[in-house]
């Protein structure tokens, strides 16, 4: 395979493990966001943010991705 | 790697309904309010639960019932409203323990129900003390209520495994024994289940714990009734968590000077000394519930995803229903603050 293909799948890697990543560390943080929620609307600003914390390390994953296709 | 995968799903089914039963939690009566609510009448009582969780249920009620009998309805209702919703929010293994659990108020219904109807109450007198939140719902326990005689209730119970028990009754076994055998009955069924993981292990431990609060409180009250040791352990329930029932029986054979001494090492006897060396049985008791309360609030905080925030949730509920009830009962019976504010469990 030639080094750009190799390239193309890193940056796959990044994004995708970075993903299932931050899904499993969000699956409590949403499902307790959500009961918290349905007992108390007010909890849905804080749920939120709670909720995409994770979601960061996906960035991450997506600018080490960009920085392996672009640079 | 998929067994990791499926425990995540467990952690995120416990994250769900324990979140919501914290939310649930900060809505119970904060202990401060208390203070207030002893200084209201009955009819700023009810006002007042108007403003909370009660509501609905004040409002529901309000045409047909006034006074205290609003109130007491009113908390039943609630009781059994917010005991159904745990179950129907939950599901999987905690929903399954927190229906095992609480089966308590089947048997709670059932032993009302027979004492009712065999005491000559009405059936709206019986209703309104009935929680209809276990295996059976409210129209089952209608019809019963429904039922002339002891032996077509009994009957109606054909095929569960506790019909023996009941079968007693109508051979002329004293009711009181029945109660005792029901609530046994209830006990070990759940605490002699085998551990088969933590969940499990966390549920049978605290149903253990509160089977050594409830022999403890049989102890006291029938030691200071003067009551034989025999008589006392025929009461006494097994698989205590800490006292069993060779302990039990020991400490049924001592005399009072000794019992207290020989009470020390157990884990709800923090505060419960001084209670027992100067107060009447009923601070005793409230002692007793205190200490498992705040042992439970305690033990929940250190094991946040598990079933204990639920069933210390379901303990602190029962308790602000009991305290709100003897508020509501004692304004009735025109009972001082300082009389009330004694029989009160605040945690």
């Amino acid at each position: 395979m030639p080094v750009e293909g190799m390239v193309a799948v890193g940056a796959g890697l990044a994004v995708g493990l970075a993903g299932i990543g931050a899904g499993l560390g969000e699956q409590g943080i949403g499902a307790a966001a959500v009961g918290a929620m349905a007992e108390d609307p007010e909890f849905f600003g804080r749920g939120l943010l709670m909720t995409v914390i994770p979601e960061t390390i996906v960035i991450f994953g997506l600018v080490v991705s960009f920085l392996l296709m672009f640079m | 790697m998929i067994s990791k995968i499926i425990r995540r799903t467990k952690i995120s089914e416990w994250a769900y309904i324990v979140a919501r039963v914290k939310v649930m939690r900060r809505k119970l009566i904060p202990r401060d309010e208390y203070a207030k609510l002893l200084n209201m009448d009955l009819h700023e009582i009810a006002r007042y639960l108007e403003e909370t969780e009660y509501k609905k249920e004040i409002d529901e009620l309000a045409y047909r019932y006034s006074g205290v009998d609003l109130i007491d309805h009113a908390l039943s209702l609630n009781l059994s409203r917010t005991y159904t919703k745990l179950i129907n929010i939950s599901k999987g293994l905690s929903k399954d323990l927190i229906v095992l659990y609480l089966r308590k108020w089947d048997f709670w219904n059932i032993k009302n129900i027979l004492r009712g109807k065999m005491f000559g109450f009405s059936n709206d007198e019986i209703e309104a003390t009935l929680v209809p939140a276990g295996e059976f719902d409210e129209d089952f326990f209608k019809s019963l209520l429904a039922k002339e005689s002891i032996e077509e209730i009994v009957d109606a119970f054909k095929g569960k495994p506790f019909y023996p028990i009941l079968q007693k009754l109508v051979h002329g076994e004293k009711l009181s024994n029945v109660e005792d055998e029901l609530d046994k009955f209830y006990y070990t069924s759940i605490a002699s289940l085998s551990a088969e993981s933590i969940d499990m292990k966390y549920f049978i431990d605290f149903v253990r714990m509160e089977i050594d609060i409830v022999n403890m409180k049989t102890i006291i009250r029938l030691k200071k009734e003067g009551i034989s040791p025999e008589e006392i352990m025929s009461k006494i329930i097994p698989y205590g968590y800490q006292l069993s029932e060779e302990e039990a029986r020991k400490l049924s054979a001592m005399d009072l000077e000794e019992f207290y001494k020989a009470i020390e090492g157990y884990w709800f006897i923090d505060h419960l000394k001084e209670a027992i060396m100067t107060q009447p049985i009923s601070k005793i008791e409230n002692a007793l519930t205190k200490v498992w309360a705040e042992r439970m609030i305690k033990k929940s905080s250190n094991y946040p995803l598990s079933i204990l925030p639920v069933l210390a949730y379901i303990l602190l509920k029962k308790i602000e229903i009991d305290n709100l009830r003897i508020i509501a009962r004692g304004k009735a019976s025109e009972m001082s603050v300082d009389e009330i504010r004694e029989q009160l469990v605040i945690v």
